[in-house]
């Protein structure tokens, strides 16, 4: 039988480590934590787009106040999108953007571009840490490809702690660069689409854009059960802002389709948001809300407002209910459902998102809590867009066409976080 | 403009710390919980800001360097 | 409301009062009073806050929340989480003698100097409430059986010496000495590079010859007591210490009647009085094998 060597007691050491701890208030958290996060988007538009997006967040709590994360995104897209011609009462017949096919669009039905089929992988990191007792610094960069789509971005977010950490202030900036190689180059802006075989005239087989968006923001401590944050961001976007695949109808005095034009938008962009967001507890539940008030030198104007209330259930069941309103109240300047025969305007596009109109959702999310701090949720939603059926002016035919056809999705979202 | 200087208005507002009562370490148990921080869900702020990035002609407003796609 | 006090004493400041049950005092090694009163203004409102949020009587308080859930999840702030992970590390260093969830032991166990020793069945009851053990603890959510308490007594007073010498030593430069209710952590050297000197009681009943007898300095560092020598009952000649072994819910046998020990900071110093007094006859030899300067009363 071999013995034990005795072994001296430590107790003072460990009570000594665990002092040390208690006392270095705030308590430290264990270093090296790694979390994960991961969701699962389905998104189905009725008889229009579907698209499936799982996203992995991998978070590593390198020590009290410093973390890297990165994170992983897939985006698979199938289904039609509104080309922005207009419907008429006879069928249509359009040119894909590639030059190699066409597609028939029935009467009386709103043009959609078959062809929307899109894969998209994106990487992205963001890594806080501290640079003195009160501020610190968030560096965050996103590297997003489509097969006609690259994106690339990098910023950094500095905030500084007041009044005993009661308030916050921060200021961001970052700058992006964006590659479009559109599927077949892209088209000279208001240039006719060609009758297939003739192939479109185009200005290249691809362009670019560059972003740099700004913010400034303060958060506040209002009471031990409110915390408010209010941010303007200011976001210039200048190079090849159109969007390649879309069309303008231009039509006669009877409102029927005598011409398709590919679209044009300015190459600059001045975008500004206003966002005001307010966290409060009211016994164990919480309120979210939030508003942003957006512009910019599109004309666009939007007026959002998104609210949220957890119950809690105890045992770390919640069950929270979503409301989004969003009111487009401003089209952009160049906003043409359609055009007239004879009109030769230096910007238009009929893409429905730069309209008037309003998008509502109504979601509930329930939650539990896991064993380690994790946590399972599932999300639904229901998202309605609704715009200008009949504008005033529409000429003809139009007039009795629903020009702005109600979008209709489903959304549903897994998520399961974990820490390990 | 004049929106903007709203904006420094509440800022500097907060910084003097008016109307406000300082909130005390001790005292944040509430606004320690999860549900009360403001990235508690980044994951749920992502795929809604890239919906409605998609979906609206509006966007931003909670951070800088959103978007990232061509998605339409 | 009792209110705060303070009055020369040779060549220092005391500001007095009263916090946690005990009276409390703070010596300033200062010739101003003005820093007399900010110091102990400090340490007066230090203890009166651990006091209000630990306290299981304070029905505002962290603990009268947990106490009150009745089984369900609650989930503390950092503070507490720091304090519940301490007494986490207790319970398993002590093998579960000393552990938060004991206190509702004080239902039966009264100690009044009287012969009123609890019928065994009465302390029986109650064990399934007690066990740091039944507890799920995964920070920062708590649950408890519905019907166990904790109580964080134990720990709070020398935790809120620690606190308040932080505190203080963050305002000021000058040496104090806090001292509530006989735990008391001194700040440093005084100004003459002099030592606080602090008195025993009743020195003449010191059983080890390990520490000098009559009293000790305290330059930097804590001093905490466990045990009270006028709380106990007696009963057949045989006397029942106020320390009670949280897997059994009975006294410990052959406990001193308390034990002085000198530690960094004051709830180390407290824990190690306490974890030796739960060893009964060996506390003596305990203490000794930590290797720290204690005193001990039989």
């Amino acid at each position: 039988m071999q013995l034990k060597p005795k072994q001296t007691p430590s107790i003072r050491q460990a009570l000594t480590v665990a002092a040390c701890t208690l006392l270095s208030a705030p308590a430290v958290r264990a270093q090296g934590t790694w979390e994960l996060d991961s969701s699962l988007l389905f998104y189905s538009e009725q008889d229009r787009v579907r698209a499936i997006e799982p996203v992995v967040r991998l978070k590593k709590q390198i020590s009290e106040d410093e973390h890297f994360a990165l994170q992983f995104v897939a985006d698979s897209l199938t289904g039609a999108s509104p080309s922005g011609a207009v419907p008429t009462t006879t069928p249509q017949t359009f040119t894909s953007p590639s030059g190699n096919s066409t597609y028939n669009t029935p009467a009386n039905e709103i043009p959609l571009d078959p062809s929307f089929h899109d894969t998209r992988g994106a990487i992205s990191f963001d890594w806080g840490r501290p640079l003195s007792r009160e501020s610190r610094v968030v560096y965050q960069g996103h590297v997003s490809k489509e097969f006609d789509y690259l994106s690339t971005g990098v910023g950094a977010t500095l905030s500084w702690d007041f009044n005993q950490r009661n308030t916050t202030l921060a200021a961001g900036a970052s700058i992006g660069y964006d590659q479009v190689n559109p599927v077949g180059g892209a088209p000279v802006g208001l240039a006719p689409m060609p009758t297939f075989p003739t192939v479109k005239a185009t200005s290249g087989d691809s362009d670019t854009k560059q972003l740099a968006d700004l913010l400034l923001g303060v958060t506040q401590i209002i009471s031990r059960t409110t915390l408010m944050q209010l941010n303007y961001t200011y976001g210039k976007e200048s190079g090849y802002l159109t969007d390649p695949y879309k069309l303008v109808s231009v039509v006669d005095a009877g409102g029927n389709p005598v011409e398709t034009l590919y679209e044009k938008r300015p190459d600059t962009r001045a975008r500004n948001a206003l966002y005001w967001r307010t966290l409060s507890a009211f016994g164990k539940d919480r309120l979210d809300f939030s508003y942003r008030y957006y512009w910019d030198d599109w004309g666009l104007r939007a007026h959002t407002a998104d609210l949220r209330y957890r119950f809690e259930f105890g045992g770390g069941h919640y069950l929270e209910p979503q409301l989004r309103y969003s009111l487009q109240s401003q089209a952009a300047d160049f906003y043409r459902p359609f055009l007239r025969q004879g009109e030769s305007p230096q910007y238009a596009s009929a893409d429905y998102r730069l309209s008037e109109m309003t998008t509502s959702t109504i979601g509930l999310k329930y939650g539990v809590a896991t064993r380690r701090d994790g946590e399972f949720a599932v999300r639904v939603g229901y998202m309605l867009q609704t715009g200008e059926d009949h504008p005033a002016n529409a000429p003809g035919q139009l007039a009795n066409q629903d020009l702005f056809p109600d979008t209709k999705a489903l959304l549903f979202q897994v998520n399961y976080s974990l820490k390990f | 403009m004049r929106r903007l200087m709203l904006t420094i208005g509440v800022l500097a507002c907060a910084l003097s710390g008016c109307a406000f009562d300082r909130v005390q370490p001790w005292e944040r148990d509430v606004l320690a919980r999860k549900s009360m921080q403001l990235d508690a869900y980044p994951l749920d702020s992502f795929l809604d800001d890239h919906v409605y990035f998609s979906k609206e002609g509006a966007h931003g407003g909670r951070g800088v360097g959103g978007g990232g796609c061509g998605c339409n | 409301m009792t209110e705060l006090r303070v009055e020369r004493v040779a060549d220092y400041w005391v500001a007095r009062f009263q916090a946690m049950a005990s009276p409390c005092e703070v010596l300033v090694d200062t010739d101003d009073p003005t820093v007399a009163r900010r110091v102990g203004a400090i340490a007066y409102s230090e203890a009166l806050r651990v006091e209000r949020k630990f306290s299981r009587y304070r029905a505002d308080g962290v603990v009268a929340q947990i106490n009150a859930a009745n089984g369900a999840t609650v989930e503390v702030d950092e503070e507490t989480a720091a304090l519940l992970n301490y007494a986490d590390a207790c319970y398993r260093m002590s093998d579960g003698r000393f552990d938060v969830t004991s206190g509702i032991l004080r239902r039966v166990w009264r100690f009044d100097g009287s012969a009123r020793v609890p019928e065994s069945q009465a302390v029986q009851a109650l064990m399934p409430l007690i066990g740091w053990g039944r507890v799920s603890w995964q920070n920062p959510r708590l649950t408890l059986l519905p019907g166990m308490e904790i109580d964080l007594g134990g720990i709070g007073k020398e935790y809120a010496v620690d606190r308040a010498v932080g505190l203080i030593r963050a305002e000021s430069p000058a040496s104090v000495l806090v001292n509530f209710g006989g735990d008391l952590v001194s700040s440093g050297a005084r100004r003459d590079g002099r030592a606080w000197q602090i008195g025993i009681e009743n020195p003449a009943q010191l059983a080890n010859a390990n520490a000098s007898r009559g009293g000790f300095e305290l330059t930097r560092g804590a001093a905490a007591t466990s045990g009270d020598t006028r709380r106990y009952l007696l009963k057949d000649g045989q006397r029942y210490p106020h320390i009670l072994d949280a897997r059994t819910g009975w006294p410990v046998e052959g406990a001193p009647k308390s034990i002085t020990v000198l530690a960094p900071t004051c709830i180390e110093a407290g824990t190690l009085a306490t974890l030796a007094m739960l060893q009964g006859v060996q506390a003596e030899s305990f203490l000794d094998t930590q290797g720290v300067k204690y005193w001990c009363l039989r």
